[in-house]
């Protein structure tokens, strides 16, 4: 037994808790939960707690379906929402097959491979991800319009507004829990809000991602309202997106940060973009993994729908933001194509992973996209050589099919069931009959 | 010229001067005068004969030359000044001229060292710390050194560093050189070097301090010594390992302070390793540190310990165990030794701990550039490496319940590993004696030019001079290359010796004088080693060594070898198990024991085959006898379809009964099962040759017992038989690509003999085939072989066994196109051959149709397969991971290819071939085949049909899926050539493989664009 466990199992004690929840994340990127009572803690962290991989989306098949979760326990946290006393922790779990081995299906073990090669290349990888998602009014029914909170607009301040309690009460409660939380502004749309993570490193963001996630909800019940991650809830509002900067750290630098090249930019940065960009369209799947996803995608305004990237330009799916004299240190690009509602630790890997392919195999970038993109005819855009990503689900999953960047990241395993299982949830929407066709073909036809 | 001249110059060759003449002239040099005495020839007693006991007398008076002229060019200058009030001159001369240990020791010196010669040229003043040196303690040399940086007089910090570095190691090498047994002083003369490495990182840190200024003050710093300093028995020119460690000052920000700290590092670090007009002393490295070269250069002591509970890698403990307080805050290491010190001995109760150990010994044991290994001193098997290693290994493994094992320095804890009894004393003393031997070579080596090398000289005066140096006169440069060879084959032997024999010693209770590894010990010692049942291990052992017998005897000897070959496979408890049961078997035969002692490769084979392949362990077990192929020459060669049916058609015929006979017949094939699965496991059968060797073995077992099937049933018939038969091969043995676990699938032909009648005919064929398929499934000796004729026209509704007429009419009316898919690799493979060509006759037009196929039939093919997917599947199977039904497996491969084949083997005569490579080859060649395509498939198909094939040698048994125990894929991986620890890579591998090949299959199947 280490200290961390000596301090996890102290701290239990002393504050009382009576149970611990232990979380993982399944391929799809939802987070699931066991409970355990403390006295099971020990034997815990000695040999992880069996659980029935076959239950869990993307872990096994049933004859292999024993499985462990390990926690990991830097990660404890006792949960706030709860009340205080007796009170409940969770820490986050790394999931590992009865021989002790990670399992191939835990995304966590997927980013933690792909930081492992860029590892081996010198470099760590720095996300930071501005979150987006609704607060709506609680009792929705399926077929009505959801009811957001407010009707404000970007950057509003909506004095005594639902929203702002409700932000107020979130970073508090985000804050407990040890994430700090940057900055947070109303977004453009009625009941929307944006949530920026602190700087850190991919796995931690990943982790925080899913706390994140999970507080908001939390607070949002405790207000009386709701919340969600959905990429594209109204077709007349902007949807939410995940924008995430990124960088790679060489040591204590920034690969990123040139002086006096063109936006700061390293050739690393310009080698990273580059992968971006050749990979982009085979890893939107992952990024943008539901059939909503490609909704806020093709939905125009800001969102980028082509492989472009410019300097301040809001159209580009890759932008390098403003950059800061003197502050060499954060040099960054930002990737605006990831929604709230992936699994953060898929799409940190594939992104990665084509940054880096970019980088091993010194891709050169194409020229920088000034216009917006949206403006631009389709011939115009073909004469520049700008391509478009997937516009639904079912081409990212035919072009992702034929990545052997992707399957390699993701390991065979979760490339399979992933594939797999995008192509179930295409074919479900398929057999749908969606209130657009009621309304334009039930009367006309 | 005088008369003495000739003898003069035979003299000086006599003494060991290479370049007599020129020695001769040297010694007339103005510089030496006042030094040779005319008289020295008749007391041999003169500066000649000093030389001549040198390690290189040439260089010795070269060197003394310059030195000379140095030190008299410098002498007006010098008697001017206060510094050497008594001239250096005159002390020098008188030291040279007479006998004694300041002479010995200033031409050992300069005859060892052109580096150090060098410096006292540039430093003559220096002469008396190597005539005068003693042993110091290290307070002295730190005393020294610290003091020549405070006060460098004319130099820079950094040059005074180094000169006053240099000039302690000129006492340090004085004493090595002139001592009696450079081996028995190597101890000292390596503490000698830790001790001046430490008094140099003292200097360093003062000239750091300075640099820093008062920003120092806000952090404490501790060096910790690892490596070879720490363990106080550095080289003469060596990385020096280090840690730092670092807190802050009373009151001081811990940002602040350990940003100061980290600069006090670097300075020091550059204070060492910066090459200046003066040299170099050495690079100071602190790569193992936490999280290596990416981690911060210093942490706290919390910080240290936080990680090394948390993240540090067995490795990092081992390098833990060296970890010594060096310089700077003797306080703060303490501090630091205490918390990680306990944390050390608890490395060998973590997880992975056995995994990373035979993990690291591959790398020590792998690490060699190609073209350095039979010069390395250090690296490779048995290099000092090694030896530190070793050592370093059982010290982890033993020194948690023993704390007399936790010395730092490599001798002194195999000294205490010997006398608690974990490694027999003998076998202690040769390698401590082996160690400093080779050491010894790499110290001498090293102090000649002072350069960092671990590589025996090549060029016959460095050989010499380091034969010379070690006390060999006559032949020294071929001496110490066979002496460095003799050690070196003693320390190649150390895991034997180390590790293995003291188990025995264990449980084998021979001799009483000596402490002995306790039976607690062994058994951790044991699972350290790879072994998962260390109590069955031990039972095994006594077993196989207790008593007085021969055999007793001669396993006592060759275990604790056989034990490192068991522990470097995937299964080294079922190697060990397996041997002894072979060894009970046949350990009284005369043959086998000599097999074992003096075959040389034939035991190391055995332990190999045994601790890698359950499928042949069981081969062998089953047949002791077998073991005789791994001592005959060329044992391992298969033998030829004829040569085996020879064999078991004469074996068959030894005995009446038919049951008796096929069983006889099976001997034979058991005995070359176990001879391919050898061969194959020691590489030296590929995948092709293994597919004929395994063919050929089926098919000569088919012949031989269809020809006891017969003569049986002729015999119930009075004597001759109606018909003749002949057994069609399909499949995987139609196309000679048999794998360890297939079944034969074949059809049965026969046509009535002329004047028989019809139904009889019939009859006694179908008699003679169920009588074939009673005798092959019937319980034998080697493994089971399936008949499966499922493939004949009407499937396993149809009769088993057709007339020529009966095919004919049947492909005339109903043949359908499967049928005649399954045609493609239909080849004869027993019995009447003339019958077997006009049935092949029969069938080319219907798989090799003459226009091709139809639309509608590659349809039919198409639909057929698919449905086949769906439905053929076993239940529980994973289609990822099924070799053969799977997707992109074996069947996807090879419906693919045939599908070509029938389209245009009418067109393209290499098509018309029964192997599936061969048809693959030439549909590429044809361009049928886009060749990304055709590579894609074929490394699918030969993936697959190797990792099966690896899977049933490792398991036994016939296996379906990619092994999803990781174990067994393990093993599965070593089997296949991946490396050792591979096993959670082989479904990715598989998987990835078959990927690619089903996108082709869609593709060029199934023609989905």
């Amino acid at each position: 037994m280490d200290r961390q466990q000596e301090f996890v199992l102290r701290t239990i004690e002393e504050r009382d808790i009576r149970f611990v929840r232990l979380w993982f994340t399944d391929v799809l990127g939802t987070l699931k939960s066991v409970a355990v009572a403390p006295a099971e803690l020990e034997g815990a962290f000695a040999e992880g707690i069996g659980f029935d991989g076959s239950a869990i989306e993307g872990f096994a098949r049933v004859y292999e379906a024993d499985m462990l979760a390990k926690p990991d326990p830097a990660t404890f946290q006792v949960l706030p929402w709860r009340g205080e006393s007796p009170g409940t922790a969770r820490m986050f779990c790394d999931i590992a097959l009865p021989d002790g081995t990670p399992a191939k299906a835990d995304p966590r073990h997927v980013l933690q491979r792909a930081l492992g090669k860029a590892a081996d290349l010198g470099f760590t990888f720095y996300t930071h991800p501005e979150i987006e998602f609704f607060l709506l009014e609680q009792g929705f029914r399926p077929g009505e319009r959801p009811e957001p909170v407010d009707n404000a607009g970007y950057f509003d301040h909506v004095p005594h507004g639902t929203g702002h309690d409700f932000r107020r009460a979130a970073i508090t409660m985000l804050e407990s829990m040890g994430i700090s939380v940057e900055f947070s502004h109303h977004e453009g749309a009625p009941g929307q809000n944006e949530i920026d993570l602190r700087y850190a490193d991919a796995l931690s963001t990943a982790d925080n991602i899913m706390t994140f996630r999970t507080v908001i909800k939390e607070v949002a019940l405790e207000q009386g309202i709701f919340a969600s991650f959905m990429p594209k809830p109204f077709a007349e509002f902007p949807g939410s997106g995940m924008h995430t900067h990124m960088s790679l750290f060489d040591g204590e630098s920034n690969a990123f940060y040139e002086a006096g090249a063109p936006y700061q930019l390293s050739k690393v940065g310009r080698q990273f973009i580059a992968g971006l960009l050749r990979h982009g369209a085979e890893i939107t799947a992952v990024t943008n993994q539901w059939v909503n996803s490609y909704k806020r995608l093709w939905g125009g305004g800001e969102a980028p729908a082509h492989l472009t990237w410019g300097h301040n330009n809001r159209s580009a799916m890759v932008r390098v933001p403003m950059y800061k004299p003197a502050k060499g240190q954060s040099s960054r690009v930002e990737l605006r194509t990831l929604d709230s509602a992936c699994n953060p630790y898929l799409a940190f890997a594939v992104i990665l992973a084509a940054g880096l392919k970019g980088i091993e195999e010194d891709y050169e970038l194409p020229a920088e996209t000034e216009d917006d993109v949206w403006g631009l005819t389709g011939s115009e855009r073909r004469a520049m050589g700008i391509e478009p990503l997937p516009a639904t689900l079912h081409e990212a999953i035919a072009v992702m099919e034929r990545s052997e960047l992707v399957a390699d990241t993701l390991g065979e395993h979760v490339f399979d069931f992933f594939l797999r299982n995008k192509r179930a949830e295409w074919d479900d929407y398929r057999g749908e009959i969606t209130p657009f066709e009621l309304k334009r073909y039930l009367p006309g036809l | 010229m005088s008369p003495r001249q000739p003898s003069r110059t035979a003299t000086l060759a006599r003494l060991g001067f290479a370049e007599a003449a020129r020695a001769e002239q040297l010694l007339g040099d103005r510089a030496l005068a006042g030094l040779v005495d005319p008289f020295d020839d008749e007391f041999s007693d003169g500066l000649p004969d000093a030389l001549g006991d040198t390690a290189d007398p040439d260089l010795a008076l070269l060197s003394l030359v310059r030195l000379m002229e140095s030190v008299r060019a410098d002498e007006p200058r010098r008697r001017d000044s206060e510094a050497d009030p008594e001239g250096s001159l005159s002390g020098l001369v008188a030291a040279l001229r007479h006998a004694g240990a300041a002479r010995d020791r200033l031409l050992a010196v300069l005859g060892a060292s052109t580096a150090l010669a060098d410096h006292l040229v540039a430093h003559p003043e220096h002469w008396r710390d190597v005539t005068e040196a003693r042993t110091l303690t290290t307070q002295e040399r730190v005393d020294h050194l610290t003091g020549a940086v405070r006060e460098p007089g004319g130099l820079t910090a950094y040059d005074a560093l180094r000169v006053a570095y240099r000039r302690e190691l000129l006492g340090i090498a004085a004493i090595d050189l002139t001592s009696d047994g450079p081996t028995a002083t190597l101890p000292d003369t390596a503490e000698a070097l830790a001790d001046l490495a430490e008094a140099a990182l003292e200097a360093a840190l003062v000239i750091a301090r300075a640099e820093l200024g008062e920003k120092a003050d806000t952090c404490r710093l501790a060096v910790i010594g690892m490596g070879k300093t720490g363990g106080r028995e550095l080289n003469y020119v060596s990385d020096v390992d280090v840690i730092f460690v670092a807190e802050p000052a009373d009151g001081a920000d811990e940002t602040t302070a350990l940003a100061a700290a980290t600069a006090l590092a670097t300075h020091l670090m550059r204070a060492c390793s910066t090459s200046t007009a003066h040299g170099v002393l050495w690079p100071v490295d602190a790569a193992l540190r936490p999280e290596g070269k990416q981690g911060p250069l210093v942490r706290t002591v919390a910080s240290h310990r936080a990680y090394y509970e948390r993240w540090a890698k067995t490795w990092e403990f081992q390098a833990l165990l060296k970890a010594r307080a060096v310089a700077g805050d003797r306080q703060l290491a303490r501090e630091y030794l205490d918390a990680v010190s306990p944390l050390v001995w608890q490395a060998a109760s973590r997880e992975n701990f056995v995994e990373d150990v035979q993990a690291m010994r591959r790398r020590v044991e792998q690490h060699v550039p190609p073209a350095e290994a039979d010069r390395q001193l250090k690296l490779g098997p048995g290099g000092l490496r090694d030896v530190e290693f070793s050592v370093q290994l059982l010290q982890l493994v033993h020194g948690r319940a023993d704390d007399s094992l936790r010395s730092g320095t490599t001798l002194e804890a195999l000294d205490a590993l010997a006398v608690g009894g974990y490694v027999g004393r003998d076998d202690a003393a040769a390698l401590d004696e082996s160690y400093r031997f080779l050491r010894t070579l790499e110290h001498r080596i090293q102090l000649f030019r002072l350069r960092r090398t671990h590589l025996m000289p090549t060029a016959d005066p460095d050989l010499r001079r380091l034969g010379r140096g070690l006390g060999y006169r006559s032949e020294a440069e071929v001496e110490v290359v066979t002496r460095w060879q003799q050690q070196a084959r003693e320390v190649r032997r150390i895991h034997e010796r180390l590790f293995y024999r003291p188990l025995l010693a264990a449980v084998a209770r021979l001799s009483t004088s000596e402490a002995r590894l306790g039976p607690e010990a062994a058994r951790e010692r044991l699972a350290a080693l790879g072994f998962r049942d260390p109590a069955g291990a031990i039972r095994h052992l006594e077993a196989l060594t207790s008593g007085v017998s021969r055999r007793a005897a001669i396993q006592r000897t060759l275990l604790p070898v056989m034990l490192g070959w068991f522990a470097d496979e995937a299964d080294p408890d079922g190697g060990l198990l397996a041997f002894r049961k072979v060894s009970e078997d046949l350990g009284s035969t005369h043959w086998y024991l000599r097999l074992l002692r003096d075959e040389g490769s034939a035991a190391e084979r055995l332990a190999h085959t045994l601790a890698r392949s359950r499928y042949a362990a069981d081969l062998l077990m089953g047949a002791p006898e077998a073991v005789a192929v791994l001592g005959e020459s060329a044992g391992l060669a298969p033998r030829p379809r004829e040569d085996l049916l020879r064999r078991m058609t004469a074996a068959a015929a030894r005995k009446d009964d038919p049951e008796r006979a096929v069983q006889a017949a099976r001997s034979v094939r058991r005995h070359e099962l176990f001879r391919i699965a050898v061969a194959d496991l020691t590489g030296q059968l590929d995948l092709r040759g293994v597919g004929h060797a395994l063919t050929d073995v089926t098919e000569a077992l088919v012949e031989a017992s269809l020809d006891v099937a017969q003569r049986a049933v002729a015999e119930s018939h009075g004597g001759e038989l109606a018909t003749s038969l002949l057994v069609v091969g399909m499949g995987r043995l139609g196309g000679a690509e048999v794998g360890y676990g297939s079944d034969a699938d074949v059809m049965f032909v026969h046509e009535p003999r002329a004047g028989a009648s019809e139904e009889e005919a019939q009859a006694q064929a179908l008699e003679v085939v169920q009588e074939l398929r009673r005798l092959l499934a019937s319980q034998g000796p080697d493994p089971h072989l399936g008949i499966d004729a499922d493939l004949r026209p009407e499937g396993k509704s149809g009769p088993l066994v057709r007339s020529l007429d009966s095919y004919r009419s049947y492909y005339a009316r109903w043949s359908l196109t499967w049928e005649s898919q399954a045609l493609l690799r239909a080849r004869p493979i027993a019995g009447d051959e003339d019958l077997g060509r006009r049935f092949l006759e029969l069938v080319d037009p219907l798989r090799w149709p003459e226009k091709g196929l139809g639309p509608r039939e590659v349809r039919e093919i198409r639909r057929l397969k698919a449905r086949m997917e769906a439905e053929r599947l076993p239940r529980a199977a994973d289609p990822k991971t099924h070799f053969k039904l799977g997707r992109g497996g074996l069947s996807d491969v090879e419906w693919t290819v045939q599908l070509v084949q029938m389209c245009h083997a009418h067109e393209v005569p290499a098509l018309r071939t029964t192997s599936t490579l061969e048809a693959l080859q030439a549909a590429v060649d044809a361009e049928l085949l886009d060749p990304a395509h055709a590579e894609d498939l074929r490394a699918a198909w030969t993936l697959a049909s190797r990792m099966r094939n690896a899977s049933v040698l490792f398991r036994g048994r016939p296996v379906d899926s990619v092994p999803s125990d990781l174990r067994v894929a393990d093993g599965v991986g070593r089997i296949m050539g991946m490396d050792p620890g591979s096993g959670a890579e082989l479904a990715d591998l598989y998987r990835r493989f078959a990927r690619r090949a089903r996108a082709v299959v869609e593709m060029d199947f199934y023609d989905a664009s």
